[in-house]
């Protein structure tokens, strides 16, 4: 179990970083990376939906292969995650306003996004994941990877928004270096051989 | 007759259970949310806020100071804030706010202006190299511009401008008027306060702030006051008067005949509208 842990732990935050390394959730990860105060709200936003996507789809995953309809795994994954995403946003706005204030704005644009989708598929294809308290493992460890990189990018953004750069440079094509140049630096960490 | 065989051969027994699914998935989480939601209203919550947020202009600009319209919806039934706080919604909807709220309001339509039309016309005290950004820039013997309340231009307004109203060009900031919401973050983010609200209503703005004497101003700007006067001696109805070595314009009495503009020398006052 321990060397389960560090290895899901290690591969969520760097190894198989959702965003710098497998690609996936690219919107959020360059649309909310402008402050630092937006980026840990969409990070924390994520991480939640992560968990809450794991904690559902796996054991749904299990019922459809009895059922025989894993086919229909990606639409009724989406279906799922969109809903609980949906009544956790409304149960959050009436039982806790300031979370909702921290988080809750943030929900919506990320129910359907590729990042949170992707640990629900992932999950059932990674040799790591053997139950559910890893699949959940693995959710956690992941949104905290994205919160990572996306905090990480959002306060270069800060200091290099008040740099005085060229003009064609300044704004998005910056930012899209940067984020190449993190995903470069995060390539190092897949020679990290798990296991041994 | 290739596509018709095509037809024959899909599988349909499936296409009907995976259509069945889904619709069920669907309709089954349609339920959960409607229930959810219906249990999970917030009640308690004063009519009247819905019907001010309806009226507000919805910009979500955050000039008021509260985080978004539906906050200072909350706000302005509760009597923390007042109607004018927000520039960007349009007078018939303040009207109607105001009886909403039961109060009484007469308001004008404002917009904001750059009091400023220095840029390349104004000399440069030093090089500035270092953060691009006005306060900053501001915090070094204010500024690198010679006239100590010229426009910077280093785009602070431009950039908090939530509807991408101000431009820099010629290394001063212009306010589009058709775009501007009137919200009032340009006014309070510009370190050197040259950003003025105007009814939106007046034909004439004075595009200078600096408050030193005519020669002082020749020295380090072609396009500063200098108190000169004409605009004062030559304006038929009596609208500008000469206050700290600038022209005030009274937007109740100007008619926008424009003898001023044609008469300022230092081209200071412009028409707009």
């Amino acid at each position: 179990m321990d060397s389960a842990f560090v290895a899901l732990l290690l591969t969520g935050l760097f190894v198989g970083n959702y965003v710098v390394a497998r690609f996936l959730g690219m919107c959020p990860f360059l649309g909310l990376s402008k402050k630092v105060d937006s980026a840990v709200g969409m990070g924390i936003a994520v991480t939640f939906v992560m968990v809450v996507a794991s904690l559902l789809t796996y054991p749904l995953y299990q019922l459809m292969v009895k059922l025989g309809i894993e086919y229909l795994r990606t639409i009724v994954f989406i279906f799922v995650i969109a809903s609980i995403v949906q009544v956790l946003e409304t149960v959050i706005k009436k039982i806790s306003p300031s979370l909702y204030s921290a988080m809750g704005v943030y929900l919506p644009l990320i129910t359907t996004n590729c990042a949170v989708l992707g640990v629900a598929t992932l999950n059932l294809e990674s040799e790591l994941v053997t139950g559910l308290a890893t699949a959940l493992l693995n959710g956690l460890f992941s949104g905290l990877g994205f919160t990572l990189a996306i905090v990480i990018l959002a306060g270069m953004r800060e200091k290099l928004d008040k740099q005085p750069l060229n003009k064609h440079l300044k704004g998005f094509p910056i930012s899209m270096i940067l984020a190449g140049f993190m995903a470069m630096a995060f390539v190092v960490f897949t020679y990290i051989k798990l296991g041994e | 007759m290739e596509s018709l065989m095509l037809l024959i051969q899909i599988n349909w027994r499936i296409v009907i259970i995976s259509i069945g699914i889904t619709a069920g998935v669907a309709l089954l989480m349609g339920v959960i949310i409607m229930v959810i939601a219906n249990v999970f209203t917030i009640k308690g919550q004063d009519p009247r806020i819905d019907d001010v947020k309806e009226n507000l202009a919805g910009a979500n600009c955050g000039g008021c100071g509260y985080a978004g319209c539906s906050d200072f919806a909350k706000a302005l039934v509760e009597g923390k804030a007042e109607i004018n706080d927000c520039g960007a919604t349009n007078k018939d909807n303040k009207i109607k706010i105001a009886s909403i709220l039961g109060k009484q309001f007469s308001g004008e339509e404002m917009i904001s202006v750059v009091a400023c039309n220095g840029g390349i016309n104004c000399a440069d005290k030093f090089e500035y190299k270092g953060y691009c950004d006005c306060a900053y820039a501001n915090m070094h013997s204010s500024g690198p511009k010679a006239c100590n309340s010229g426009c910077i231009g280093l785009g602070n307004c431009a950039s908090v401008c939530p509807v991408e109203a101000i431009k820099i060009i010629d290394e001063v900031a212009v306010v589009d008027r058709d775009r501007c919401i009137a919200c009032g973050l340009c006014i309070k983010t510009c370190p050197k306060s040259i950003i003025k609200s105007i009814p939106k209503s007046a034909q004439v703005i004075v595009a200078c702030c600096n408050e030193c004497k005519g020669k002082e101003v020749m020295d380090i700007c072609k396009v500063g006051c200098i108190a000169c006067g004409l605009c004062a001696r030559v304006c038929p109805h009596a609208a500008i008067h000469l206050e700290n070595n600038l022209p005030i314009i009274d937007y109740g009495k100007c008619t926008g005949c424009g003898l001023c503009v044609d008469k300022c020398p230092k081209n200071v006052i412009h028409k707009v509208g």
